[in-house]
This record gives structure tokens, sequence and C-alpha cells, in this order.
């Protein structure tokens, strides 16, 4: 589903952020990039939806070249995937409902099929009883579980996920692991950001090491190898 | 689906001018200035020039000739001012047909006699231009030809309303370019404030995939819709005070010519509309450009 080849990122600026970078992400897998801060990845997260584009090398995501992709086809890539963040990104003048129809509205989706998807993926996420509560009546994992509900309510095949516990506390970090892992399960693949070591060690999934811009590690590999 | 995009966009557009009701105010307000200068200079210098090329068509040139020339003298002078390139028409007016006509206009018979029997009015051809730019430069090489000793025309008076009328245009350009620039920064600072404001939701937005013309919509009818309300409020001032001006020099000033083409108007009137969403237009485009290229 995902394949970097050769891929180097070297900011206007001169940061070298990713210096050839080779991964290969199956359709359905769950994979964690770890590595400490200024690794390299955000940067790799943001060349998979196109927010920044790579020096060198090449980006496929569902077999669209991302190093071709025009400005105005970015929209349709973004609608493969759902993409959630630290900082949650909610609005905060809109009710936990208003905040998922939203994703739908601008895509310009009836109002039916509106309600109906985002009632159902509240409820996936476990938020249905407090759909009418705005974000800052919620707490940390309340809220980042509105931003997931936002970011599968258009069913995408692939959920991008950039230290999604980062602001959260260890037990509330759980519970929103344990979404991710279901919708996982129901066969979204995953990739997700991340340097909390006790929630990776945990999951028991492919995890991808990135230290000073470069792959050091892949336990895929590593367990090939053995 | 489409349905609900329009749908979408023009309730955004709505609730962003009214969220910024003081700037949105002076954005249609300054747009209306620059609308109503624009009107008013335009319908202001069409009906300048039309009176100076009325009038510019009347002007005549007056050949007086020298005293005791014979008339095969004349009949010189006369084809030498046809063959002059301009000359339209040419007409001869004999020192007694210039004394019968100066009686008539002072209603008596008895003025050569007043004037102890000496005929003082020379003779003097009357010369119309094909083109009143053509006067000034007729008049010129007619007072050269010998046995004319002197011209007249509207020396004066129509040149000063034919400068006039180009100073005009320009300073009716300058001022309209001034306050259209002023209406284009302004609905432009009211633009980038409302993107400003819906930085998170534009963020959003594109996150999950809506397209960019999508989300520069509402940003474009809203400008749109500040140039079309000042617009309109323009329109209705100048068709307004126009047409209470036409009625009244009609009635009252009824030797002043006046363009009264009711489909000029309208024209003048349609400029002023789409020169206004225009400025909207554009204004949207400029502070959007910046913002959402990728």
């Amino acid at each position: 589903m995902i394949k970097l080849r050769h891929v180097s990122k070297i900011y206007p600026n001169g940061a070298r952020a990713l210096f050839n970078v080779n991964i290969e992400i199956e359709k359905g897998e769950f994979v964690f990039l770890v590595g400490p801060s200024g690794a390299g990845k955000s940067t790799l997260i943001k060349l998979l939806y196109r927010e920044e584009i790579a020096t060198r090398g090449q980006v496929i995501i569902d077999q669209i070249n991302l190093m071709r992709l025009k400005p105005r086809q970015i929209p349709l890539l973004r609608r493969k995937m759902g993409i959630i963040f630290q900082d949650f990104k909610l609005l905060p003048k809109k009710t936990v409902f208003e905040n998922v129809a939203f994703a739908q509205q601008v895509l310009g989706k009836g109002k039916k099929e509106i309600t109906e998807n985002t009632l159902k993926t509240l409820e996936l996420v476990g938020l249905a009883r407090k759909k009418d509560c705005y974000p800052l009546e919620l707490s940390g994992g309340e809220q980042q579980r509105v931003c997931i509900a936002r970011a599968l309510v258009n069913k995408p095949s692939l959920l991008i996920a950039d230290e999604p516990t980062g602001n959260l506390d260890v037990d509330t970090a759980q519970e929103i692991m344990e979404i991710i892992d279901k919708i996982n399960r129901l066969g979204t693949t995953v990739v997700m950001a991340t340097h909390a070591l006790h929630i990776v060690e945990h999951m028991k999934k492919r995890i991808i090491r990135v230290e000073e811009g470069k792959i050091v590690a892949d336990s895929k590999e590593e367990a090939f190898i053995n | 689906m489409k349905l609900n995009i329009v749908k979408y966009v023009f309730v955004q557009a709505f609730s962003s001018l009214s969220r910024n009701i003081w700037l949105s105010t002076a954005s249609i307000l300054t747009v209306m200035l620059a609308l109503t200068l624009l009107g008013s200079s335009i319908l202001f210098l069409a009906n300048t020039t039309y009176v100076a090329e009325t009038f510019e068509s009347q002007i005549e040139i007056a050949a007086f000739l020298e005293e005791d020339l014979s008339s095969e003298e004349v009949s010189e002078i006369q084809s030498q001012i046809a063959r002059l390139p301009g000359v339209a028409e040419i007409k001869l007016t004999t020192p007694e047909e210039a004394l019968a006509e100066l009686e008539k206009s002072m209603g008596t018979t008895t003025l050569l006699e007043d004037l102890g029997g000496v005929n003082p009015l020379p003779a003097k051809f009357t010369v119309m231009a094909t083109d009143a730019h053509l006067v000034k430069n007729l008049a010129l090489q007619i007072a050269s030809i010998d046995g004319v000793a002197k011209i007249r025309y509207g020396q004066g008076f129509f040149e000063k309303l034919i400068g006039f009328t180009d100073w005009l245009r320009w300073i009716g350009l300058i001022v309209v370019i001034l306050f259209s620039f002023a209406s284009l920064l302004l609905i432009a600072m009211n633009i980038k404030t409302n993107v400003n404001i819906k930085e998170n939701e534009i963020q959003i937005m594109r996150l999950v995939g809506a397209s960019n013309s999508f989300i520069r919509w509402p940003f474009i009818i809203e400008g749109l819709l500040l140039g079309l309300f000042g617009a309109l409020i323009a329109v209705a001032i100048v068709s307004f005070s126009y047409n209470s001006l036409l009625q009244y020099i009609v009635s009252s000033l009824s030797f002043i010519p006046v363009v009264a083409d009711p489909d000029f108007i309208k024209l003048v009137l349609l400029v002023m509309l789409a020169y206004g969403m225009g400025i909207g237009v554009l204004a949207s485009v400029i502070s959007l450009s910046r913002f959402l290229r990728n």
C-alpha cells in the first residue's frame, strides 16, 4: 500500500530531515514510527499526506506516485486517508457532532448520509452520548476520540497519526490505542509516529525506528532476517 | 451533491459578512464611493463631450475681406479657400447683404442713411469645417490669404471647453483609480481577516481533502457580495441623481444639450455593477492566492 524508495528530504533552509529511506507497508498493517524528537518522524508522516514533498526518491501510496501528484489532485489523495494529531485541531465553536459532520460537509455529502455516518462513527469511538457537547467540555482523551471519529468518518483506507497520545496521560493513551487497534482490525492500515515506548512495547506491532533521518531498525525486517 | 455545495458556499459567505459587520460596512461604503465617482465621472464626461461636440459642430469661421476688392479678386479668394483641406461649406456675404442682415437684426431700415450713406461693412466668407478640430488651423490658413483682412471664429471658448473635458477626463480617471484601489485594499483586508479567523477550519478542510476551489468559493462569493452591495447602492444613487438632474435641465435649462439615451444610462449602470463585482472578486483572489498555494 505504501512504498518509500530512496527517499531523502532536505528543507529549503538546508536542514536534512530524511536520508535514503526505504519502507514498504502492506495493506492492513499497523506500523509504529519511533525515534527521538527531530529524528524525521513527522517529516515522514508529512510526506505521506503530501504536506511535504520528497527532495529525492519516490513516495507511492495505493499506486499513486506522490512525486507526480499535481496540487489539485492532493485533495483526492487525502480523501483516502484519515489524519490525527497531537493537538486535536477541533473547531471549538462546533459541537462534537458538527465537528465530525464538517469533514463530510466539505466533501459535499448529503445531510442524511452525513447524519448517519457521523452517528455510526461516534458510536465506534464511544462518544455517541456526547455528540452535543463542545470540544472544551470534553477531556483530552475524549477530544482525541472526536478527532479519530473525524478522521474515520469518510472511511479512509489509511489512518495516519502523528503523536496522537502525546498530550494524554497513560490510561487515556491506552484507551486511544485500543480504539486505533480496533480500527486497524476492521481493515484500516495504520501508520503512527510516537515516542511513547510503553505503548509501542505493549502493542506488539511492527516498529520502524528512525534516527537522524535514517531507518535504523525495522522489526519486520529483523524478524525476516532472524 | 452540487446543491449541498452551493448552499454551503452561500451560507459561509453570508455568515462571514455578518461576522465582521463593521469591516463589511466599510468595504461596501468604499466600493459605493468608488463606483458613485466612476458612474458620475462617466456621465459627466459623456455630457461635457456631448455639449462640446454639439457646439463645435456649429463653429464657423468668418473671413472678412479687405475693402475695394473687385469681384474677380473676391472669387479668386473664394476658390483659394475652397481648395483648403477640411472646408465643408463656403458662403459669401456681400457688404449689401451684411448691411441688410444688420438692419434686420436692429429692426431698422435706415441704417445706411444714419451712417452717412457709406456702408462700413466688408464682404465676408462664412466657412464651415468638416471637423471641429480643424477649425483653428483652417482659420490661420484663411487669414494668410491675400485680400483677407480679418478672421473670426469661436477663439478661446471652444478650445477651453475641449481642454476642460480632457482635463476632467484625467482627473476623473485618477480619482476613480484611487478609490478603486482603496476598495480593493479594504475588501482584501476584509477577506484576509476572515481567512485568518477561519484558519483552523481551512486547515481541517485541507486535511480531510476538501478541494482548493471548495475552500476558496465562500471567500470569493463574499468578495463578490461586498462589491455587489456597494455597487447596488452606487447605482441607486447615480441613477436617481442623474434622472433628477435630467428632469431639471430638460424643464428649466433646455438650451443645454444632455445625454438622455436610456440605453447609454443602463450601460453605465451595468458597467458600475460589473466593476464592483470585479473589484470584489479580484480582492478575494489576491488575499487567497498566498494562503492556498500548495
